[in-house]
């Protein structure tokens, strides 16, 4: 195997098997054309190295034919990006606040306490390269599996008056923000000042069983916190229904909002159990047959909410803080001294 | 020194333009790679081999070129190149194109 054999060989290692032989063919008669018109030949060690030296490196010439590859390409780069910083976030964030919460209830000092942080960040920086591991496995994926032809479709027959269609992310939903105010209001005055109504009626046998579940001391203690962000929520929701759109401010406080909402709801979630239901409670009722179940399933449903908040409110806090970052100065043009 | 680099990469992207055109106008006639080298370096067209022969094969999987592994003269096999009749009717539309662009550059550059 001479010079030119090695060459041809290690540029085929980088070449796709399909068109390799071709290439190599190609590439070898060249090379052998080239040493011909300078009168030398494949046998002359020095020669050939002053021309494969000229030809490019192995990598750079397999290179030149197969064009760029990607993991993740242009069509699927931007959401592979923004699903990254939002899954980062959210998962950064829900750290942070288990870390915080836990180090507030314990009393750990000294040594002790420094050992817990660290395990945690540890654990924190290994969550996060697991993660960005999964998503860039899920895109590289996608990547091979969606077709090309659909994206390059979709860019050839797109119309600017589907912008007109696109929602003005500034602009404040008014049925959102009345939805989220009723529920709010209805939630505070329920909870403070009937809790017992709450609950499901049966109507079996002629007469009306009613199941209050039993809201716990502990769901009571909670219930200060809980009226305080309900009504700095409500102050939102009524300054941008006046407003019409959202601002720094706004967005500043929204995000401090669903911060703190993550923190009581992991406090909560941590803490002692909210509802205590029993199977005798459901005694006359069409679910007296399977009490166990549902007396489970009611005392579980807390944690299932907590839970969901705690997710929906990461990623309104991870979207608040990426609008943030983004929202511009109120002239599309740069300012001009 | 940068204004240097930033001239060679802006000559670069402008002779990467033209390179398809020049390349389809001289094989009416049958080339190899390396024949085509030359040709084209003898008509002041400098060409790097990685340049072209990826072009080339890239010509041909779009139809506008025709190729074949043959041995000529007793020489070692050598793959052939040559416009195919759709290269034809592309590189005439070119050569429309160009003209036009040509008197419009000479226009504004003079």
């Amino acid at each position: 195997m001479n010079l030119i054999d090695k060459y041809i060989a290690e540029v085929g290692k980088h070449l796709p098997r399909k068109s390799r032989a071709d290439i190599e063919a190609e590439i070898r008669s060249t090379l052998e054309d080239m040493l011909e018109e300078r009168k030398q030949n494949a046998a002359d060690d020095a020669a050939v190295t002053l021309l494969l030296k000229e030809y490019g490196s192995p990598r750079k010439v397999a290179e030149s034919y197969v064009g760029p590859r990607y993991l993740i390409g242009p069509r699927m780069y931007p959401f592979f990006e923004m699903v990254t910083r939002i899954v980062l976030i959210v998962l950064f964030a829900v750290t942070l606040a288990g870390l915080g919460i836990s180090l507030s209830k314990s009393s750990l000092v000294g040594v002790e306490f420094l050992k817990t942080v660290s395990e945690s960040a540890l654990g924190l920086l290994g969550g996060l390269i697991t993660a960005f591991g999964n998503i860039v496995l899920v895109f590289a994926i996608l990547e091979r599996v969606l077709p090309k032809a659909d994206f390059e479709k979709e860019m050839d027959d797109w119309d600017p008056k589907e912008l007109a269609s696109e929602p003005d992310p500034d602009r404040v939903g008014l049925g959102e923000q009345i939805f989220e105010l009723i529920f709010l209001v209805l939630f505070l005055v329920v909870f403070n000042l009937y809790p017992g109504i709450l609950g499901v009626g049966f109507f079996s046998d002629g007469e009306w069983t009613f199941i209050a579940p039993v809201l716990t001391k502990a769901f009571f203690s909670y219930l200060p916190w809980i009226n305080i962000l309900f009504l700095l929520q409500i102050g939102l929701n009524l300054y941008l229904l006046r407003k019409g759109y959202q601002n720094t401010v706004s967005r500043v406080a929204n995000i401090l909002l669903e911060l703190a909402d993550i923190v009581l709801a992991v406090v909560m979630l941590r803490g002692p159990a909210l509802v205590a239901m029993t199977p005798e409670q459901f005694a006359g009722t069409p679910l007296a047959d399977a009490a166990d179940f549902f007396a489970k399933g009611a005392n579980l449903l807390p944690l299932l909410v907590l839970g969901v908040v705690i997710i929906a409110s990461s990623i309104e806090v991870a979207q608040g803080v990426n609008r943030l970052l983004k929202s511009r100065t109120s002239s599309p043009y740069p300012v001009i001294k | 020194m940068e204004n240097d680099e930033l001239v060679q990469n802006m000559l670069l992207e402008l002779r990467r333009g033209v390179l398809s055109i020049a390349v389809l106008s001289q094989l009416s006639k049958e080339e190899y790679g390396y024949s085509l080298l030359k040709a084209l370096s003898d008509k002041g067209l400098e060409i790097d081999q990685s340049t072209l022969y990826p072009l080339l094969r890239r010509l041909e999987s779009q139809g506008l070129l025709q190729s074949d592994w043959r041995i000529v003269d007793e020489a070692r096999p050598r793959r052939y190149y040559v416009i195919s009749p759709q290269g034809r009717t592309v590189l005439n539309k070119l050569k429309q194109e160009w003209s036009a662009m040509a008197e419009t550059m000479n226009q504004m550059l003079s």
